[in-house]
């Protein structure tokens, strides 16, 4: 059937290459509709019980979106002018549209509640700002004096203070920030240090870097490509089949992911850059057998025909195999993650149609002349390489027992350092360590209480429970608990208004810093509270029957094994103190939403590498009609995925989401080299009957195509290690490490297994010649 | 350039015909009147009042908390001197709160708290007049008034609000306040304020006033029905006072810290 279609498109090229090229442009022009997602919430599924529940918190307890305006001066701030300015910067950000006026936390807009000479007062720390030494004193009093307040707007070394900034959408983020930098410019000294922080922040750049990622990096890697075509075909118009191919693909499948409505994750961002060195895999076959066969048959169609006809069946399964690979992501958990594994498959299938279409049909237009001209020359200078690749293949022929045992070894090795793996991720990371992000976020957590939030929610079953000084004692104590330990910064809660409350009302006696004993008191405390403030200045810490209390645990660090470690503290001392009856404790917040998919990245993607080990199995067993070839097939590509996850593991390298994602995606691309080498050698062995005559010919034109390949695949990728993002320069590095493996496991183990049992694997031929198949 | 200047040309012509038509429209009264006028009817009514108040805070998600008080107040002169006495029958666990007002026109309030779980009078600082009210919509300026002069008013126009002829008045504040800038809507015939709207630091609107109902009681036209709501946050206060009286003849000790402890059990039933 395919053949049929390869004498179509080779009868009309130019035809062929037409229709495909309207069709490209119907894909092409979805590309404005193009909407970007940055919300690292979006890794789960609307509906899963965590998101749910983090979404009902933040609504519940009016948590808005924040960004954080750390101002830094290394005299202190406690001076006049700083002062004033601080309080200028302050009253011009509350001009903003779009920030929350009465939630903005700072120096300027917050109430300290104080007593002073038997007169409770409530007064913001700085309305007026402090002129004279005693002044000063006095705010600076205020300020340490209040335990709520030291770590969050004024750092314990009175270096730094810090205005949070709450606001209404966060789709406004990227101009209220622009407007924040500006006014902070504007009226600091130079030698004053500002740092924005906060979620959206990091979200807005990110999907800027994004952007980039795909306006520069993705062109960047396809010029590297065509430069690395260059130099394995050494012939300028060699490079036009495989691009158009790549760049169809990418097209398609871009055109495709925007037309259906998809938005753009940090996953299918990197979809381009995936498809475009899968998408010309084949192309390299073809080009190096039509270049193999051409000066013998000398007709660029019957060529053509020759050509393909042997590669029929090993290109449409190493697309079908790698496809397997990507959609095999769809067995995750994560939304992202399943549409990328899904489109870069559907891409994969669109670049193997160009392979049996626009390929041919661009070769049929080449020059003849050239070609004549270009193959005199290219006799003699690719010598060198072909002594090498023969070389090799004697290698791994004749020292097929030590292969195999060191295989072993290392298999063994393999696993060891397997389970030597951290399972670890922090978005913040995401950035490199000298981005703007992570050296405020950096600069952040060295003088704040931390910039990583996670929420403990305490529900009741009625109303008012919150009140029992039971409840209330006991989230005092939790707090308490949480704050020894280290990655925890500052936590905050109802409790520390009440027990600040009565510590006030008896004239600052610190025998009354703690919680009271009677309902009574909690409740009227909590009432005097509500007349000093804003109705919502308690909406944070309890909800609006008192039924749940909101635990701020801000914590230094947002890796997910900090925030493990803290979860499992937690449960220990929930384990020796139990919960007062009634009362349910919960987790939520974004480092802990982020611990959630984490832990659902690793189990999906262990879902889908076994799932597609199966599948591949199976489609192996029937392409070779054999269930030993089919495990032998698989054997190259075990080894190397294991010892590529060794390294991760012995190396010290967390396995983040880029690292599991490769798994995956390296079993779909690996199996490609054993496909084509284990077609190539049943097709030889049906002609030689001799398994030294084979590796001989083995070690030519065959290896020369899974050379190409394996440069393409894992050069192609190396690109990404440009990029200002870590998870495309994990992935970048760490596929070409694996593709780098596999091509050695598949080129020293396969002849070494072939040597030894090759004979007994393949069957006699029904029919003799070389390049046929069709054998059954 | 030239648009600019036909734009100014025309906007005063415009507002030359505008005033023009107002001062045919009303005797004379300026803005400010108006205001001074309005203060006296909402918050001087009567030489002293009682009322039974109910004050439901209700939230975006329409969650209410109720406050239950009742009000006693007492002029010392009118557009000068007050003091208020609030007693609070609920939320329950501050049953027997009492919280006692001086107001003086020129100086800082004297305020004090009756915390009955701890037997505490506490006296409370009030330089804080833009606090909200007990957790509502209210500030405590809100509830007492603020003084004429700490604004500078204009007259907007004349406008209906429920069939009702209403002088509008804008008052921007003098120094930092708590609005930027304050839209009333005046019942010419009575006074009173029918509609405020409050703008914040970034001119937008965010707290609006209204009186949903307006009762004649002893003679005295009182808004006994109001509600006031945080257009940003969607928090809204609906007052209903009940009970209303007015010239009572409330002695003064009611007003001092022995009643805060024990609270007049003949105006608090």
């Amino acid at each position: 059937m395919l053949s049929k279609l390869t004498k179509l498109v080779t009868g009309f090229p130019k035809t062929t290459i037409a229709l495909l090229l309207v069709v490209s442009v119907l894909f092409a022009i979805q590309f404005p509709k193009i909407k970007i997602d940055t919300d690292p919430e979006n890794m789960l599924e609307q509906n899963q019980p965590e998101r749910v529940f983090y979404d009902k918190v933040k609504k519940e307890f009016g948590i808005n979106d924040l960004l954080v305006a750390g101002i830094v001066d290394e005299k202190g701030i406690f001076s006049p002018d700083t002062l004033k300015r601080i309080a200028q910067a302050t009253d011009e950000i509350l001009k903003i549209k779009g920030v929350i006026i009465e939630d903005v936390v700072s120096l300027r807009t917050s109430d300290n509640v104080t007593s002073e000479d038997g007169t409770l007062t409530v007064k913001r720390f700085m309305d007026d700002v402090p002129q004279s030494p005693e002044e000063i004193e006095r705010l600076r009093n205020d300020l340490f004096g209040n335990p709520f307040f030291v770590d969050k707007i004024i750092s314990a070394d009175a270096k730094a203070t810090s205005i949070y900034i709450p606001i209404e959408k966060k789709d406004q983020s990227y101009r209220i920030s622009k407007e924040i930098e500006t006014i902070l410019k504007k009226e600091l000294l130079p030698e004053q240090k500002y740092y924005l922080a906060g979620l959206p922040v990091a979200e807005d750049t990110f999907g800027h870097e994004m952007f980039v990622q795909m306006g520069i990096t993705a062109p960047l890697a396809g010029f590297f490509i065509m430069l690395l075509l260059f130099l394995i075909f050494r012939m300028g118009i060699a490079v036009v089949p495989p691009m158009l191919d790549a760049m169809l693909s990418v097209i398609w499948t871009m055109g495709l992911l925007i037309g259906l409505g998809f938005t753009v994750h940090i996953m299918s961002s990197m979809i381009p850059i995936f498809l475009m060195p899968i998408a010309l895999l084949d192309d390299i076959h073809i080009l190096s057998g039509f270049f193999e066969r051409y000066p013998e048959i000398k007709d660029k169609r019957k060529t053509i025909i020759a050509v393909m006809k042997g590669l029929y069946r090993p290109m449409f399964f190493t697309s079908l195999t790698s496809a397997v690979g990507f959609s095999s992501l769809a067995l995750a958990d994560i939304p992202p993650v399943r549409i990328f594994g899904l489109f870069v498959a559907f891409g994969i299938m669109a670049a193997w149609l160009f392979t049996n279409t626009v390929v041919p049909a661009i070769i049929m237009l080449m020059n003849e002349e050239k070609l004549e001209r270009f193959f005199e020359k290219r006799q003699k200078k690719t010598a060198r390489f072909n002594r090498m690749l023969e070389a090799f293949g004697r290698f791994s022929f004749h020292r097929s027992r030590a292969i195999l045992f060191i295989s072993l070894l290392i298999f063994i090795a393999g696993i060891i350092g397997i389970y030597r793996i951290r399972i670890n991720d922090n978005p913040v990371k995401w950035f490199k360590p000298k981005h703007r992000i992570r050296v405020a976020d950096n600069v952040m957590n060295k003088f704040f209480g931390g910039t990583y939030m996670a929420y403990l929610t305490a529900e009741a079953e009625k109303e008012d429970e919150i009140k029992r000084p039971e409840v209330m004692a006991y989230l005092d104590k939790l707090q308490g608990h949480l704050e020894a330990l280290k990655i925890v910064g500052k936590t905050s809660s109802v409790a520390d208004i009440v027990k600040r409350i009565n510590y006030v009302l008896h004239g600052e006696d610190k025998n009354f810093d703690a919680v009271p004993e009677s309902r009574q008191e909690i409740g009227q405390y909590l009432f005097l509270f509500s007349m000093t403030g804003d109705p919502n200045d308690l909406d944070n810490f309890l909800d609006y029957n008192f039924q749940k209390a909101n635990i701020w645990v801000q914590m230094k660090g947002g890796e997910n094994a900090d925030m493990r470690d803290v979860e499992q503290s937690l449960s220990g001392f929930m384990r020796d103190n139990p919960v007062p009856a009634g009362i349910n404790i919960r987790w939520s917040g974004l480092t802990y939403i982020n611990k959630v998919w984490q832990n659902l990245m690793v189990r999906g993607m262990l879902k889908a590498v076994l799932g597609s080990f199966w599948i591949v199995l199976l489609l192996m067993a029937i392409e070779f009609r054999s269930l030993w070839i089919g495990l032998i097939s698989m054997l190259p590509l075990t080894l190397a995925i294991i010892l590529s996850y060794s390294l991760v593991g012995f190396i010290g390298k967390d396995y983040d989401m880029p690292i599991a994602v490769c798994s995956a995606l390296a079993l779909g691309m690996a199996i490609d080299f054993a496909i084509h080498y284990l077609q190539r050698f049943k097709s030889a062995w049906q002609e030689f009957r001799d398994i030294e005559a084979v590796n001989r010919f083995m070690s030519g034109e065959p290896y020369r195509a899974i050379m190409g390949n394996a440069i393409v695949i894992s050069l192609g990728f190396l690109p990404l290690i440009t990029s200002t993002l870590t998870p495309y320069v994990t992935v970048g590095t760490f596929f070409a490490l694996l593709m780098f493996f596999s091509t050695l496991a598949t080129l020293i183990l396969l002849p070494a297994i072939m040597r030894l049992w090759g004979r007994f694997l393949f069957k006699a031929p029904v029919l003799p010649g070389r390049g046929l198949n069709e054998t059954n | 350039m030239k648009l600019i200047k036909l734009f100014f040309v025309v906007s005063l012509f415009f507002l030359a015909g505008f005033g023009q038509r107002l001062s045919f429209a009303e005797d004379n009264l300026s803005a400010g009147d108006i205001i001074a006028r309005s203060r006296l009817a909402f918050y001087y009514a009567g030489d002293d009042g009682r009322a039974r108040v109910t004050m439901e805070l209700i939230n975006k998600a329409g969650q209410k908390r109720v406050r239950e008080l009742t009000m006693l107040r007492k002029d010392y002169a009118e557009g000068g001197e007050q003091k208020y006495f609030t007693y609070f029958y609920q939320p329950a666990d501050v049953k027997d709160t009492t919280f006692m007002v001086y107001k003086y026109p020129d100086k800082d309030d004297d305020r004090w708290l009756f915390i009955p779980a701890i037997n505490l009078v506490k006296r409370i600082a009030a330089n804080d007049k833009y606090a909200s009210f007990v957790g509502s919509d209210f500030t405590y300026e809100d509830i007492s008034g603020r003084k004429p002069d700490e604004d500078t008013h204009g007259l907007l126009g004349k406008e209906q609000i429920n069939g009702k002829n209403c002088f509008v008045v804008e008052s921007m504040p003098k120094s930092a306040a708590e609005y930027t800038k304050r839209i009333s809507w005046i019942e010419a015939e009575n006074f009173l304020p029918l509609k405020e709207e409050f703008y914040d630091k970034q001119n937008e609107l965010y707290r609006r006033f209204e009186a949903i109902e307006v009762k004649d009681i002893s003679g005295i036209a009182t808004i006994t029905k109001r509600v006031m709501k945080n257009i940003k946050t969607g928090h809204r206060t609906e007052v209903a006072f009940q009970e209303v009286e007015y010239n009572l003849g409330i002695e003064d000790d009611v007003f001092s810290e022995r009643y805060l402890r024990r609270p007049p059990l003949e105006w608090i039933r």
